[in-house]
């Protein structure tokens, strides 16, 4: 057996500086700390403030209600039925908290999803209803997005706040991944992998199997966003210092955005 | 010497998870997979953050191939068995197969969320919730796992 690791720290930069000096190839490539702290004391934290009225209400927009259990969830610090039996607890009416247990349930089916498929959640699971073969799409992520430099302010804060906390509001995932495959025409692999490498919360089920819904080879057509909508659920805050407002690739008809992303489709009916 | 240790892994970093309650005084290993880590080019903030969850477990902490270590750490312990939480990882299901090259394995499971046996449609999210989703509205009963 080999040496056991350090057990006893001073504080959280002893933590930190030690787990530097250990993995010396993680630290090199990135060397952020998450304010996320791990362990069942913060997760209990969180989930005595749980609030399932107002999540309902308020868990679109990137200030919402939003529980910030996933990181816990994803390494069984607390269970799906924990948070689900708070949730219920802390409601009048178990309808109340009807969508926060239903966003809990899109895990429970990933995992189960997982289970079947093992590996081959790293395979497209049907073909791709965007018009363009597979082969149309870049293998690898692009330099910009990586490293948050392409101009447009919002999809750099969200490379930025991925790289610098491990923690992005499900939106904000969305609209990167759909900017990744469908703007910038890049293999969902290759967003799926970055995404794994810094999300506390990465799961391979969770994740994979949520970019193969935005690429639309696991949902029957594929998501995409428009300026409305991301101005809308983030305050406007990132468009305000956009350098890149006057040329947004997201802004305009949404029909006429459409067209532009997937050609081959036919037009979509207006609504 | 003792008959049963623990294998904490990943997936499962509850101080009240199902392998640790059910051995409380069993000695527990976590192993830290090397090539994994490398292969995932896990970064420092999620390393961090899965090492302040194993400060608040009682676990040995190594690095390493982990069924190699935990076969190491239980030959230590004289044990013969080791107990685990479940996981859908085909990693897990791997790295179980080879424990059970040399020692008794059994893997418990955390309480469901659905109750298990149900059949579910896996098809679309809408399919599987039909079915799902008025079960996960009721609470856990008090005698389960």
């Amino acid at each position: 057996m080999s040496t056991p690791m350090r057990r006893s720290f001073a504080d959280r930069d002893d933590l930190v500086a030690y787990l530097r000096e250990q993995f010396p190839a993680a630290a090199a490539r990135d060397a952020a700390v998450s304010p996320i702290r791990g362990g069942q004391r913060a997760a209990r934290e969180r989930l005595a403030r749980l609030n399932p009225v107002r999540y309902a209400a308020t868990r679109n927009a990137l200030d919402g209600a939003v529980t910030g259990l996933s990181p816990y969830l994803r390494h069984g610090v607390i269970g799906l039925a924990d948070v689900r039996d708070a949730a219920l607890a802390a409601v009048r009416r178990a309808a109340d908290a009807g969508k926060l247990v239903n966003e809990l349930g899109w895990r429970d089916y990933w995992q189960r999803v997982y289970r079947q498929l093992g590996r081959g959640i790293w395979r497209d699971r049907e073909p791709l209803k965007t018009g363009w073969p597979a082969s149309a799409y870049a293998v690898a992520l692009p330099d910009d997005v990586a490293q948050g430099t392409t101009g447009l302010a919002c999809m750099d804060a969200f490379s930025q706040q991925l790289r610098d906390t491990g923690y992005l509001h499900n939106h904000a995932r969305l609209w990167l991944a759909a900017y990744l495959v469908h703007w910038r025409r890049v293999r969902w692999q290759a967003g799926a992998r970055w995404f794994l490498e810094h999300l506390l919360d990465g799961d391979p089920a969770s994740n994979n199997l949520s970019w193969q819904w935005v690429a639309s080879s696991f949902s029957s057509k594929p998501y995409w966003f428009d300026r409305e909508n991301l101005e809308r659920l983030s305050g406007g805050r990132f468009c305000r210092s956009c350098a890149r407002a006057n040329e947004c690739p997201f802004a305009g008809d949404r029909a006429r955005l459409a067209q532009r992303l997937f050609p081959q489709l036919p037009p979509e009916v207006p609504r | 010497m003792t008959s049963t240790i623990v294998w904490v892994h990943g997936d499962c970093l509850a101080p009240d998870g199902p392998a640790l309650r059910a051995y409380p005084d069993a000695p527990a290993v976590f192993v830290w997979d090397d090539a994994l880590l490398q292969r995932r080019r896990l970064s420092l903030k999620r390393i961090v953050f899965i090492y302040e969850c194993l400060l608040e477990l009682p676990v040995t902490i190594v690095r390493g191939n982990v069924a190699a270590e935990v076969t190491a750490f239980a030959a230590a312990h004289g044990a013969r068995r080791v107990a685990t939480s479940d996981s859908v990882s085909p990693g897990f299901a791997a790295i179980r197969r080879r424990l059970a090259a040399a020692l008794t394995v059994e893997v418990l499971a955390a309480a469901p969320f659905v109750p298990p046996d149900v059949p579910l449609d896996l098809r679309r999210f809408s399919r599987y919730w039909q079915r799902a989703g008025p079960l996960a509205l009721q609470p856990t009963p008090p005698d389960a796992p």
